[in-house]
């Protein structure tokens, strides 16, 4: 169990493999934890598309920033590709450059 | 020197101009497509459209999508036609070609490890429909509680 993961917290151990299965749960301190696995690795797109506002929804929380990659877990790629779809469709007015 | 490449070009157009406009806009585009022997390979019309913000005074557009092969003077042409329009409230074009070709690339690698990988453990080099798993297991699961529940009752 803790070899999942490593460096679990020891209290959570047994919570975490329960939780697996429903997605995150933010615990202690506002964590995520989770394992993360890139969206677009995962679903094996190619292409992010920037008319795709379903796509790119996930990415864009509340506020309208970019989620960072340390918190949606993509990878490094996929996430350079992201920026500039978001980027575009922002231009388009898709999706929106602040939300107050 | 000019090569032909494949753009995307997205205009929105202002709520306040009629179907009319709209269609005379796409000739206007189309015109200048033929002027620079250009293809115009796809047309899409979102229709109207909520704004994430506001441009200007807009609350709204219309979505025009337009994919256009052809050399990049075309493009130059179209985007200083665009801009001078004033119905238009908002274009871009985004040469897509390279992105493609790119996609499409790792997708027949993809395929090709795949069927390597498989012929290695002596299976068919396709997967079979019945060993699919993946983004559309959900909607399958779905689907198969639905038919349960018909079922029994």
């Amino acid at each position: 169990m803790s070899g999942e993961r490593g460096g679990g917290r020891g209290r959570g151990g047994k919570k975490d493999d329960k939780d697996k299965g429903k997605g995150d749960r933010p615990r202690g301190g506002g964590f995520f934890r989770r394992r993360r696995v890139c969206k677009f690795c995962a679903d094996k797109i190619d292409y992010i598309n920037y008319k795709d506002v379903r796509l790119l929804s996930p990415f864009i929380p509340e506020r309208g920033k970019i989620q960072p990659r340390r918190i949606s877990g993509t990878c490094a790629k996929h996430q350079r590709a992201l920026q500039t779809a978001i980027s575009r469709a922002r231009q388009l007015a898709l999706i929106p450059y602040v939300t107050e | 020197m000019s090569q032909t490449r494949q753009y995307e070009l997205v205009y929105i157009v202002s709520p306040e101009a009629s179907e009319q406009a709209i269609a005379d806009l796409h000739t206007q585009v189309e015109q200048i497509v033929q002027r620079f022997n250009g293809t115009l390979d796809k047309t899409e019309n979102w229709g109207r459209r909520k704004l994430a913000y506001e441009i200007g005074k807009a609350r709204e557009g219309t979505y025009v999508v337009e994919t256009i092969s052809g050399p990049g003077e075309l493009m130059k042409e179209v985007d200083r036609r665009l801009r001078v329009t004033d119905t238009i409230i908002r274009h871009l074009i985004v040469r897509v070609d390279e992105d493609l070709s790119v996609a499409e690339r790792l997708r027949s690698e993809r395929k090709s490890t795949q069927a390597r990988r498989r012929t290695a453990r002596g299976l068919p080099p396709e997967p079979l429909p019945s060993e699919r798993r993946g983004d559309r297991d959900d909607l399958d699961n779905e689907d198969i509680g639905l038919e349960g529940a018909e079922v029994q009752r």
